[in-house]
């Protein structure tokens, strides 16, 4: 949820809870004022009549509105004198509702004679203010939402611009594209201060990671030189006419672990090659025909390895791929396959527009699915293998944004390569 | 026959000078850009091996200075850069084959060979080890004038071992010969060690001499 929505909200919420009890009280408020001028005037009146009946010594003659009736008539002897305020109810044949009305009873004596009094007076206005209230209230109620609405507008368009800006652009920012962050700067001091700190710190992550590079690419290449060497020096020395068993046998096993390195450093280097995007060259290439192509050159292993049956069901696809890196990966992708598998085994090939699966039998792996396609963690103990071949894979569909998934079933690995990125 | 070693790193240089003149070249050197650049104005090699990052300049620049110059000599370029680019603009210069650090010498020597075989229209049209004969341009092969059938990849294992004889070679530089890049995901020591059975066990039937000897656990090797 936005910011300005979730703070929208509450806003909401409290003006809601705010006009429910400020209406409410206002109402009670005016009921209680209204009641007390209803009453003042009951008492007033009453005062009136009782100074009256003192001065003149006859009852007044009285007069009944609409909205105030005074009632006169005798009382019995035996009626104490009485001094009584209530609500009462009258049919209204003009409105034709029961009106709400203010009552006043009392006692008084003109010649010693007791008359009852009942001063009436309407409350009716009650109604009207409990609507005209709420009304009120309502209407107040609807402008603030719209100036919620109007102010949420602008504060969107102006002061949280920035913000939005800076987010997209940190969105899209990513180290190996080399270019640097550019973000406006803003009047608003904490996005100032955002700015600045996102700034100062991809900055600095630029330079780490620059260094970072450099250091892993310096590394890969300066080791070529020396591998070099050593590697051409053992040949020539494995040349030498008197060779004893004992020598070339400690000559052979140095120079396996040697061949080893140079194997994995020349990986290393591709994978770092990957990273920086040197394979920039695209073709419209038909992958279900690179997929026959490096299966006929994997046969010999495939025979090798005893795989009974290779079943295949390749529709024609054509994605837009560096050739060189679309062979590295089908060919570890099926190397995996033969590699991982069991005389007498199968792989399962099948290719559609959605994506290429590679399903072989196989023993369960020891790594779990995310470290599947990690370098150097394949479960295995098959010999000879880098554990890097995956890591390519991974580093491959990195680059053309697809998305490689592992299942393990039935003792059946499967091995799938989205072409959509955005599928699950 | 003069080759030119054009290689900054001493140790690696000799080492390849020291291994082509074993196989019988003359060989000279250069260590840097513009050593290397006197010698190929002043005198004609068969061929030259050129690395690309040298001290003074770059060596697609002696490979473009050697195809205005002298177009019958073959390049090979080294280069610890296994970059694309280079490979194919060293290419598209005119160089014969590019080689990446680190490689076999027993490789080198086999690409060396076959550049200056292929420039060599007059003769060299038959390479005879022994019995056996090789017609490279028909990528045909007798033992004692019969005809021999060999697989693609049991001729191109006689070619590298003749182009190598009386060398050791290793496992590891058949297998890389023959895979290529594939090499490392193949299970290639044991195809090697199938592909040398097979290739033995067809010159022996053919009636040729056992040439190919197991060398300890390092390799194997091609004697006559």
């Amino acid at each position: 949820m936005r910011v300005l929505t979730k703070t929208s909200l509450y806003y909401l919420l409290v003006s809601v809870v705010v006009f429910l009890v400020g209406g409410t009280s206002f109402y009670w408020i005016m009921q209680r004022e209204i009641y007390d001028e209803v009453d003042d005037q009951l008492f007033t009146d009453k005062e009136n009549i009782i100074e009256f009946i003192r001065q003149h010594n006859r009852l007044p003659s009285v007069t009944s509105g609409i909205s105030e009736a005074i009632i006169v008539k005798e009382a019995r002897q035996v009626t104490p004198t009485l001094e009584e305020l209530a609500d009462t109810l009258i049919y209204s044949s003009y409105d034709e509702e029961y009106v709400y009305f203010r009552r006043l009873t009392f006692t008084t004596y003109q010649n010693g004679k007791p008359y009852e009094y009942t001063i009436l007076k309407s409350l009716t206005d009650f109604e009207d203010l409990f609507e005209s209230t709420m009304l009120a209230m309502g209407w107040i109620f609807l402008l603030l939402l719209i100036g919620l609405v109007l102010i949420n507008y602008y504060i969107n368009k102006t002061i949280w611009q920035p913000f939005y800006d800076i987010l997209s652009k940190i969105k899209r920012y990513s180290l190996s594209k080399y270019t640097p962050l550019q973000l406006k700067p803003t009047s608003t001091k904490e996005f100032q201060e955002l700015r600045e700190v996102l700034l100062v710190m991809t900055d600095k992550i630029y330079r780490d990671y620059l260094n970072l590079k450099e250091f892993t690419e310096n590394a890969s290449h300066e080791i070529q030189t020396p591998l070099a060497i050593v590697n051409n020096k053992l040949e020539l020395f494995m040349q030498a006419e008197n060779l004893s068993p004992q020598q070339a046998r400690m000559l052979e096993e140095m120079y396996t672990p040697l061949n080893r390195l140079g194997r994995l450093n020349k990986a290393l280097i591709l994978l770092t090659r990957i990273e920086n995007q040197e394979f920039a060259e695209q073709e419209n290439l038909p992958l279900h025909l690179l997929v026959e192509e490096q299966l006929e050159q994997l046969q010999e292993m495939i025979n090798m390895h005893g795989i009974a049956t290779i079943t295949k069901a390749l529709e024609p696809v054509y994605i837009n791929v560096n050739r060189g890196l679309a062979e590295i990966l089908i060919s570890n992708l099926l190397v995996n396959a033969i590699r991982h598998n069991q005389a007498g085994g199968s792989i399962d090939l099948s290719l559609n527009g959605e994506r290429l699966c590679i399903k072989n039998t196989g023993e369960a792996r020891a790594a779990s699915t995310e470290q599947y396609f990690t370098r150097f963690k394949s479960g295995s103990n098959v010999a000879d293998s880098l554990g890097i071949g995956l890591a390519l894979v991974k580093k491959i569909c990195e680059l053309y944004t697809l998305k490689p998934s592992y299942e393990y079933a039935d003792g059946q690995h499967m091995l799938c390569i989205n072409f959509r990125s955005n599928q699950a | 026959m003069k080759i030119l070693v054009i290689e900054d790193e001493q140790d690696l240089k000799e080492s390849i000078v020291t291994y082509l003149q074993q196989v019988g070249y003359l060989c000279e050197s250069a260590e840097n850009f513009r050593e290397a650049r006197d010698k190929i104005a002043f005198y004609e090699y068969a061929c030259v091996l050129a690395d690309l990052t040298l001290p003074g300049g770059n060596g697609l620049e002696l490979v473009r200075m050697l195809k205005e110059n002298n177009p019958d000599t073959g390049i090979i370029i080294i280069s610890a850069k296994d970059a694309l680019d280079d490979k194919i603009t060293g290419l598209d210069l005119g160089a014969d084959d590019y080689l990446t650090k680190p490689f076999h010498l027993s490789e080198l020597n086999a690409r060396l060979k076959s550049v200056i075989r292929r420039r060599n229209f007059q003769g060299m049209k038959v390479l005879e080890a022994g019995s056996i004969k090789i017609f490279p341009d028909a990528a045909e092969v007798t033992v004692e004038e019969k005809k021999l059938t060999l697989t693609k990849k049991e001729y191109d294992l006689l070619l590298y071992l003749i182009s190598n004889k009386n060398r050791v070679i290793t496992k590891y530089s058949i297998a890389e010969h023959l895979w290529g890049d594939h090499a490392e995901s193949l299970d290639s020591l044991d195809f090697v060690y199938t592909h040398m059975k097979n290739l033995r066990r067809k010159l022996l039937d053919a009636g040729a001499e056992d040439y190919i000897q197991t060398v300890y656990g390092l390799g194997y090797k091609f004697s006559c």
